[in-house]
């Protein structure tokens, strides 16, 4: 599939951060959106999403609860903490000045 | 890059996480449903998705929701993992899962662990003897650079010293910073609770500070006490102190009497103080005297004068390199010495005496040096088949499960997740193995503790110490890692879909991973084959030492070692009259047929020798005389079942004031007497007021200095005569009694008629003849023990090994045989079939094992007497017992391959 990038390793912990960051979501939702506001290009296998997911709750940066979804099924709906809110603005932050360093060298003559 | 994320962890936020896991993992079981349900969910609501936009069929939409997710359990483990309790559920529940398996093939388990545990048990006992033997600090101050000096005379190297050696050695080379001299010898002390004969030694000033050792409690001796007239003072030994003083501390001062003379003790020794010779039969010293001596003591030059031939030799010197010196250096002046003192003239012919150190070190284990290697050396290669062996038996294991692990694979399981739950598997059975092993281990050290001689010194004193358990623990480790990484990394680089195709036979193997087991077991065969020699030549080396004849017959034969105190036994003629009524008193017991008594046992203590003056002998140029000197009463030789060349033994009429009689032995008729009779030929001792005597009997050579040591030219003199030839009468004697029951019944009865003679007079030694005669060679018994051991233990192992892979290569040929059964073949033939891969593997294995023993018993060529590292009938017979052994461990399985049903074979095809 070549007009669909790989998830460069990492990034898929700043990428749900940043999809939970407006509202809490429960897993397919946060895969669901991850593809939208990617217009479809990130390609990751859903599942993968699952063992990030514990890790950040592992970590302290999302909480769980369960919940019953708009589509009326009892789901397990993830939470930014305000550590998960502080470290997406850093990890957003480390994130523009890495690419924009990438970005410059790959400009340079 | 975006940083990892583990890394930033605030010191607030470990505490939470931690509360987190520790729920986490009490909720485990609802954690696990958890992600199951919601995984579910999440394919369900992309199904709904994918069948709502794309318009698919349930199914359709069903299964693209499933790719799209990937594989279930890959993402669970993960997530699993993800949580950070993940390791402590996987180990106790890969702990569980291991001993259930475990429990499900005991056979296994229990020959796995029993393996580890002989391999792990006998290398750390062994390493324990070792590491007291050789590594074990000495108890003395600077071992490294304290040396004991022998003055080797004729073809002994280690003799006493005389005392011009001494001071020779504090006046003229610059090599020594300190040298002390001692005597030592069996004293009995009196005046502190019961009378006891006690290991004591006289030593001179500087001794004790040379070996580096002060007392725990009071002070050394002071120069002042180290002169005749002023030696009133001692120092006692720990134990000595707490069996006669309870430990007391205000000993200091208190007075005890030794040999009946009074002495005032002013220190105690620490428990572990011994003297430098003190690692033999005899034990710690445990009374110190001053040595008070003068030349004149030693008919010794005062100064650095030495007189001609030296004077009397009988010291012990220690003594302590000057700085920056090597004991290479302080030999190379040592010779100087010798030689200067040899050109000057001194020495009437070639030079006798030789000054030679050697450090405590070796002094004290360097005869046992070789023979701890060479055990050594063994018990490793017991280790290494143990090892194979348990890595064999995982082998099969893990070909039995390579169905299961392919399954397990194609189901999503990580690699690692297999590999870490059979080393689980791997560490339950080292556990089990190394716990046991511990065991082993244990029992050895004790064994070794309750039966090594005490002749073997440091090693009677083993004990399983941090050190060594740190040595087994890492032995442990080392070989799960050897037997279980291994095999399970071969089994889990698994090709699922061929293990699956194949019907996932447990028995399906393949043709290297065969070879592989086949090499190991033909090595096992090998080290058995050099184990099994090692032994059979120490069991033919003990044989042989065993047939060599004494010269007399140490069964029946009870002894014991008593002295008379010169308080109440003055005069010759009172000592010699206690042992005469004694003997007389003996010989009137019920079963007692003789009794008798001598001044040092034959292999018991060494016995030195005396110059002689015979008339009609002249000694070649620069020679002497010299003869053994042995001190007996009558009834001796008959006890010890002497053998009479010629003439009589001596009997009651050789008495003080009777015509002085000796009895020489063989070899110094020869030497002295060639050509003529020595019956009724006069000799005398050297010394000036020696009384000349006549020679009425001829005995049989007896080894007395050790079995395989030189026999030297002997006379016996008979005890209550002996102060007309030397002026003094032994008052040291070890009583002889022969018995035709055993010996040991006599002990109480012999005591009885010591205590009605004189109540005050200690017994000590109470040993059989055989004991003595069995623990003078107990540094080869022990070796021949241990060795022979191992070779059994090497040939078991062996056997469990040869066994495993016939089992194995019959199992996977069932199928073959089947179709050969069905097409005529008789079970005999294919037993044959299957006995044969055995039998290459035999012929390899005990083939390589001859050629590697030929190399290795080389090393042996110093523990081994009257007979060859190479005995050819020691070779055959280990390769035979290990062929035979061999073939029965292959013959068991194979049997099976004649009773292989062709039906049940090819339908289970």
């Amino acid at each position: 599939m070549p007009d669909r990038a790989d998830l460069l390793q990492g990034t898929l912990d700043l990428l749900i951060l940043k999809a939970l960051f407006p509202a809490p979501l429960h897993g397919w939702g946060i895969s669901k959106r991850i593809r939208e506001l990617s217009y479809d290009v990130l390609q990751v296998n859903q599942g993968s999403l699952y063992p990030a997911l514990y890790r950040l709750e592992d970590r302290g940066l999302v909480r769980s609860s369960w919940g019953i979804s708009p589509e009326g099924r009892r789901a397990k709906f993830y939470t930014l903490t305000a550590a998960g809110k502080k470290r997406f603005a850093e990890e957003q932050a480390n994130w523009r000045l890495f690419t924009t360093a990438v970005e410059q060298i790959l400009h340079a003559t | 890059m975006p940083r990892d994320w583990a890394q930033n962890v605030s010191g607030a936020g470990i505490i939470s996480r931690l509360q987190r896991r520790t729920t986490a993992l009490l909720r485990r079981s609802s954690f696990e449903r958890n992600m199951a349900e919601e995984m579910r969910l999440h394919i369900a609501m992309e199904a709904e998705e994918l069948a709502r936009t794309r318009g698919l069929s349930e199914a359709e939409a069903m299964r693209r929701a499933r790719l799209a997710f990937g594989g279930e359990e890959r993402f669970r483990e993960e997530g699993r993992d993800a949580r950070g309790t993940r390791w402590l559920e996987d180990l106790a529940g890969d702990a569980r899962y291991a001993v259930r398996t475990l429990l499900h093939a005991p056979g296994f388990a229990i020959a796995a662990a029993l393996t580890l545990a002989i391999g792990i048990g006998a290398t750390t006992a062994l390493f324990s003897v070792v590491h007291a033997a050789l590594l074990e600090p000495l108890p003395f101050g600077d071992p490294a650079h304290t040396a004991v000096v022998w003055s080797g005379s004729f073809e002994n190297s280690g003799s006493w010293m005389s005392y011009d050696e001494y001071e020779l050695l504090t006046y003229e080379p610059r090599v020594f910073d300190a040298v002390g001299v001692y005597e030592d010898e069996t004293k009995s002390v009196t005046g502190a609770g019961d009378p006891e004969r006690v290991h004591a030694a006289q030593i001179s000033q500087k001794t004790l500070g040379v070996l580096g050792i002060s007392p725990i409690l009071g002070r050394d001796f002071l120069p002042q006490e180290d002169v005749p007239g002023a030696n009133d003072v001692a120092l006692i030994g720990y134990l000595f102190w707490q069996r006669h003083f309870g430990g007391d501390p205000s000993v200091i001062g208190r007075r005890i009497e030794v040999a009946g003379r009074q002495k005032v003790v002013i220190g105690v020794m620490p428990a572990s103080f011994r003297m430098p010779l003190d690692y033999d039969e005899r034990g710690a010293t445990e009374l110190l005297t001053p040595l008070a001596a003068t030349d004149s003591d030693y008919g010794a030059i005062p100064g650095p004068a030495v007189a001609p031939n030296g004077g009397s030799h009988g010291l012990y010197a220690v003594a302590h390199l000057a700085p920056r010196v090597t004991v290479e250096q302080a030999n190379k002046e040592l010779d100087r010495v010798t030689a200067r003192l040899t050109a000057e003239g001194i020495y009437t012919g070639p030079t006798r005496f030789r000054m030679t150190a050697v450090p405590l070190r070796q002094q004290i284990s360097g005869s046992l040096r070789p023979a701890l290697l060479v055990l050594l050396g063994a018990v490793a290669l017991v280790l290494m088949i143990a090892c194979a062996n348990v890595a064999g038996l995982l082998f099969v294991r893990g070909e039995r499960r390579r169905r299961e692990t392919a399954l397990r694979a194609v189901l999503g399981a990580a690699r690692q997740r297999l590999t870490r739950q059979f080393l689980t598997e791997g560490a339950v059975i080292a556990g089990v193995g190394g716990g046991l092993g511990m065991l082993v281990a244990w029992m050895g050290v004790e064994a070794t503790r309750a039966w090594a001689p005490r002749s073997l010194g440091l090693v009677a004193d083993v004990s399983l110490n941090s050190g060594v358990l740190a040595f087994a623990l890492v032995t442990t480790l080392g070989t799960v890692l050897l037997f279980a990484l291994a095999p399970t990394l071969s089994a889990t680089r698994v090709n699922a879909a061929e293990s699956l195709k194949d019907g996932g036979r447990g028995a399906t193997v393949s043709r290297a991973r065969l070879r592989a087991r086949q090499i190991m077991v033909v090595g096992e065969i090998a080290l058995s084959v050099v184990l099994i020699v090692g032994g059979g030549l120490m069991i033919r080396t003990v044989q042989r030492i065993m047939a060599i004849d004494p010269g007399f017959r140490s069964e029946g034969v009870l002894t014991m070692e008593l002295s008379v105190p010169p308080s109440r036994y003055a005069g010759d003629v009172r000592i010699a009259g206690f042992f005469d009524d004694l003997r007389h008193r003996v010989e009137r017991l019920p079963d007692v047929q003789h009794a008798g008594a001598a001044r040092l046992l034959p292999l018991a203590a060494t016995i030195g020798d005396w110059g002689l003056r015979i008339p009609g002998y002249t000694p070649p140029p620069g020679e002497n005389t010299p003869g053994d000197w042995q001190i007996v009463t009558p009834g001796y030789f008959e006890t010890m079942g002497l053998h009479l060349v010629k003439g009589r033994w001596f009997d009651d009429r050789d008495r003080d004031g009777a015509p002085i009689v000796f009895v020489i032995s063989q070899r110094m008729a020869d030497r002295y007497f060639a050509g003529r009779d020595p019956i009724g030929a006069s000799m005398k001792l050297s010394n000036d007021s020696a009384q000349m005597g006549t020679v009425v009997g001829i005995v049989g050579n007896v080894e007395h200095n050790g079995l395989t040591s030189t026999t030297n030219p002997t006379f016996y003199a008979v005890h209550s005569q002996f102060h007309h030839s030397a002026q003094f009468t032994p008052r040291t004697m070890s009583l002889v009694v022969r018995t035709s029951g055993d010996p040991l019944a006599l002990v109480s009865a012999v005591r009885e008629q010591v205590r009605a003679l004189d109540s005050q007079i200690p017994v000590a030694h109470v040993r059989t003849m055989n004991d003595i005669v069995r623990s003078s060679i107990a540094k080869q018994r022990f070796s021949m023990l241990l060795l022979g051991a191992f070779g059994a233990l090497a040939l078991l192992l062996a056997m469990v090994g040869i066994y495993g892979v016939v089992a194995q290569l019959v199992a996977a040929r069932t199928q073959e045989f089947g179709v050969r059964a069905a097409l005529g073949a008789s079970p005999t033939a294919l037993i044959r079939m299957s006995l044969w891969d055995g039998i290459r593997q035999i012929g390899a294995g005990l083939s390589i094992g001859a050629i590697a023993a030929l190399m290795l018993t080389r090393l042996m060529q110093g523990m081994l007497y009257g007979v060859s590292t190479s005995d050819p009938a020691t070779f055959l017979a280990a390769i035979l017992i290990t062929g035979a052994v061999a073939l029965v461990a292959s013959y068991l399985p194979a049997r099976r391959a004649g009773r292989v049903d062709p039906a049940s074979a090819l339908s289970a095809g």
